[in-house]
């Protein structure tokens, strides 16, 4: 008995170890693939994806996210667990992680599996772990919901391809946007080491789509598509950079997502920059805002920034950012405008721009009718016209739409009845839109 | 002007024969009101009709939806049908009646600056949207006899929309989810269909009594779920509006006692 209690301590205290170590990693999400169970085992899966929970951190729990180990060979400066660092070490068994996956599950706490690792002797070793575990709770537990395993870079290529017949997608952590940066930071680990992985997946699946057009039934290798993460904020790339740097990566690579994660300090180390204002959570934003804007909106990295303005603007987002910029453009006239002209309005997203495209065959489309459809009219109001009118007469100029686009709460433009109260205390700050302009440039 | 009120029963086949009856009568759509449930105010000039829930007459107009309409509408018109809103059989009348008329019926759901579509539109999307939620947030537990139990309470009726997902998800298990807002269970045996019981009450002593497992599994979901959190990035207002107070009550990870 008494042995079973100490059996039971340690899998609370291996999980808190190995959560706690597994937390900074993002893409907690569970989407796309579409399975139904074979009514044999345990588990479907839904292509828009499920969350289960919330944590204190306002991110979604879909996923069991745990490393199999935390004990790792490599140094690298912002990971909590270098080799250099003296925390608690501690491994799984794939018994257990099988276990805890399966009991999780079963009570609807979590969607699947999120499989990390630290590099426990070398790559490889690691690497057979993680497939061992996966292939246990596949084929003996018959598991079939969500998983995402990591590949680990610098593994065996045979390894990688088993381990991605039983995932439902893989990532590499591209880790930081450029090689330089690597360098300086993750000193065991390369562009070189990280792309191969990357390239080997892709082309598996590649080659997958097409044994499955000839074989319906082929095992399917990787279904939900590959992923990466990079760390934003650790070394200093300007956001023009990253946002290229993602790009390239859905273009050539075909990745299903990027992630962005914001740079958590953990560690103390001179070559890591002091943040003083916590992590850069603000930034993160908007560049998942512009990685929106790339892979559903039709942008393209440069028409958001450029090598004179490479960061982003931290009062507006990307898009009235870009309209502000391209007024030549606009109004956009509703009842008329494409699909993919109406997307580039702001306050105008996909949802909104596919039911106006519907909804105008049958009427003639009013301001009323649009924020029933879902458009932000605030921001919209002073790019768009239905029938030939604006909504309000405001004017095509842009310091008067950032003026008012800057102003928080939701009320008509200014000046649009004519009057307004002068009160004695009030600064009216006529040059203050140039003074914000002149401070957007740089991101915190 | 007096209008014609079909008052039906709050279920699907309850709409659905209102449907029938409404058009039935002969009075012209355009003086027909429709009300599902009780709690409406009485009008002075109206004339009242109750409409006794018929299978048949509520599996034509179904049949008819699906035909002329077609399956996406049917599904959509369906999800409103369980949706709490009060004046949700009325708008489900003027949009079939609006459908049916037209040549391209199948189309109709997409004529949104339409007040009743949209009204049709928005019960469908909330009800739709609730079930998906508690997809997610449902938390089974472990009886003695192996049986899993879950309650929720839902604002509309999501029961018979979770009931596929949870029963392809856990084919091999028993499983009961309790819906305390209607008072309906949704029944589960291994290799079976799921079913709908309604109007009964569970047992006190029968869903407290968990399995040895349960604690054990309850206290390490806790554990991680106090873990995965970073607490430089601490954010209480995200969390509470993408994981609203109303759903933490049947919450696991929410449930302080044996923490």
């Amino acid at each position: 008995m008494s042995l079973r209690i100490q059996e039971e301590m340690d899998l609370m205290e291996k999980l808190e170890i190995l959560t706690d170590a597994a937390k900074y990693d993002v893409a907690c999400t569970s989407s796309g693939v579409d399975r139904n169970g074979d009514g044999k085992g345990m588990g479907n899966s839904v292509a828009k994806g499920i969350c289960h929970s919330f944590a204190s951190d306002g991110r979604c729990i879909s996923l069991l996210k745990i490393l199999f180990t935390n004990e790792c060979v490599f140094d690298c400066k912002y990971c909590l667990n270098r080799c250099s660092n003296d925390v608690p070490r501690a491994s799984f068994t794939p018994e257990e992680v099988c276990r805890l996956t399966m009991e999780f599950y079963r009570r609807n706490y979590i969607e699947g599996l999120f499989l990390s690792s630290g590099i426990l002797k070398n790559p490889d070793f690691t690497m057979e772990l993680l497939y061992q575990t996966l292939y246990k709770l596949r084929c003996e537990y018959n598991f079939q919901g969500y998983i995402h395993v990591k590949a680990i870079p610098g593994a065996d290529q045979e390894l990688i391809d088993r381990t991605g017949f039983l995932a439902d997608r893989m990532s590499v952590n591209l880790e930081l946007p450029t090689s330089e940066g690597l360098k300086k930071l993750a000193p065991h680990k390369s562009r070189k080491t990280i792309l191969a992985p990357m390239r080997q997946i892709q082309n598996r699946m590649t080659e997958n789509k097409e044994e499955l057009a000839v074989f319906r039934n082929a095992p399917k290798f990787v279904p939900a598509g590959q992923s990466t993460q990079m760390i934003i904020g650790a070394t200093p790339e300007s956001d023009y950079a990253i946002v290229s740097v993602a790009e390239s990566l859905y273009k050539k690579f075909r990745l299903k997502r990027v992630f962005y994660s914001a740079f958590v300090k953990v560690n103390e180390d001179a070559s890591l920059p002091a943040l003083p204002g916590g992590p850069p959570l603000l930034r993160e934003h908007r560049l998942y805002q512009a990685d929106w804007l790339l892979r559903f909106y039709g942008f393209e990295a440069d028409e958001l920034l450029s090598e004179k303005r490479p960061n982003f603007n931290v009062f507006l987002d990307p898009k009235c950012d870009w309209a502000l910029g391209h007024l030549e453009q606009f109004p956009v006239e509703i009842n008329r405008a494409d699909y993919y002209t109406l997307l580039r309005v702001p306050g105008i997203g996909t949802k909104s721009a596919q039911h106006i495209v519907q909804a105008r065959r049958f009427a003639c489309l009013r301001f009323e009718d649009l924020k029933k459809l879902g458009v932000v009219l605030k921001r919209a109001l002073y790019f768009i016209t239905c029938s030939g009118r604006m909504m309000y007469p405001t004017k095509l100029d842009e310091d008067y739409i950032l003026r008012n686009l800057l102003s928080e709460k939701e009320r008509k433009p200014l000046g649009i009845d004519g009057y307004r109260q002068l009160t004695l205390f009030d600064d009216f700050n006529m040059q203050a839109a140039d003074i914000i302009r002149s401070e957007c440039g740089r991101v915190v | 002007m007096g209008k014609v009120v079909f008052q039906c029963e709050d279920s699907t086949d309850g709409i659905f024969t209102g449907i029938y009856d409404a058009w039935d009568s002969r009075v012209g759509h355009r003086n027909v009101k429709l009300e599902a449930g009780r709690e409406y105010d009485m009008e002075l000039f109206s004339e009242y009709r109750r409409v006794e829930t018929d299978g048949v007459k509520a599996g034509k107009v179904a049949a008819t939806i699906r035909r002329k309409l077609k399956a996406d509408v049917y599904e959509q018109i369906y999800n409103a049908t369980l949706s709490r809103e009060k004046d949700k059989a009325e708008h489900i009348y003027r949009t079939v009646v609006m459908g049916l008329y037209m040549p391209d019926g199948e189309n109709i759901m997409q004529n949104l600056s339409n007040y009743s579509v949209r009204r049709v539109f928005e019960c469908s999307r909330r009800a739709g949207h609730e079930a998906h939620q508690f997809t997610g947030f449902l938390r089974f537990s472990e009886l003695k006899n192996k049986v899993l139990f879950a309650q929720i309470e839902p604002e509309n009726k999501v029961l018979p929309l979770i009931g596929d997902h949870f029963s392809d998800r856990f084919p091999l298990e028993d499983f009961l989810i309790y819906d305390k807002t209607h008072q309906m269970f949704l029944a589960h045996a291994a290799n079976r269909p799921w079913m709908l019981i309604s109007g009964e009450v569970p047992d006190k002593e029968m869903i407290n009594d968990i399995s040895e497992n349960e604690l054990r599994y309850r206290k390490l979901w806790k554990v991680f779920h106090r873990t995965i959190g970073i607490e430089e990035r601490k954010n209480a207002r995200l969390q509470q509006q993408l994981l609203p107070l109303r759903y933490r009550k049947d919450m696991t990870e929410w449930d302080d006692k044996e923490a």
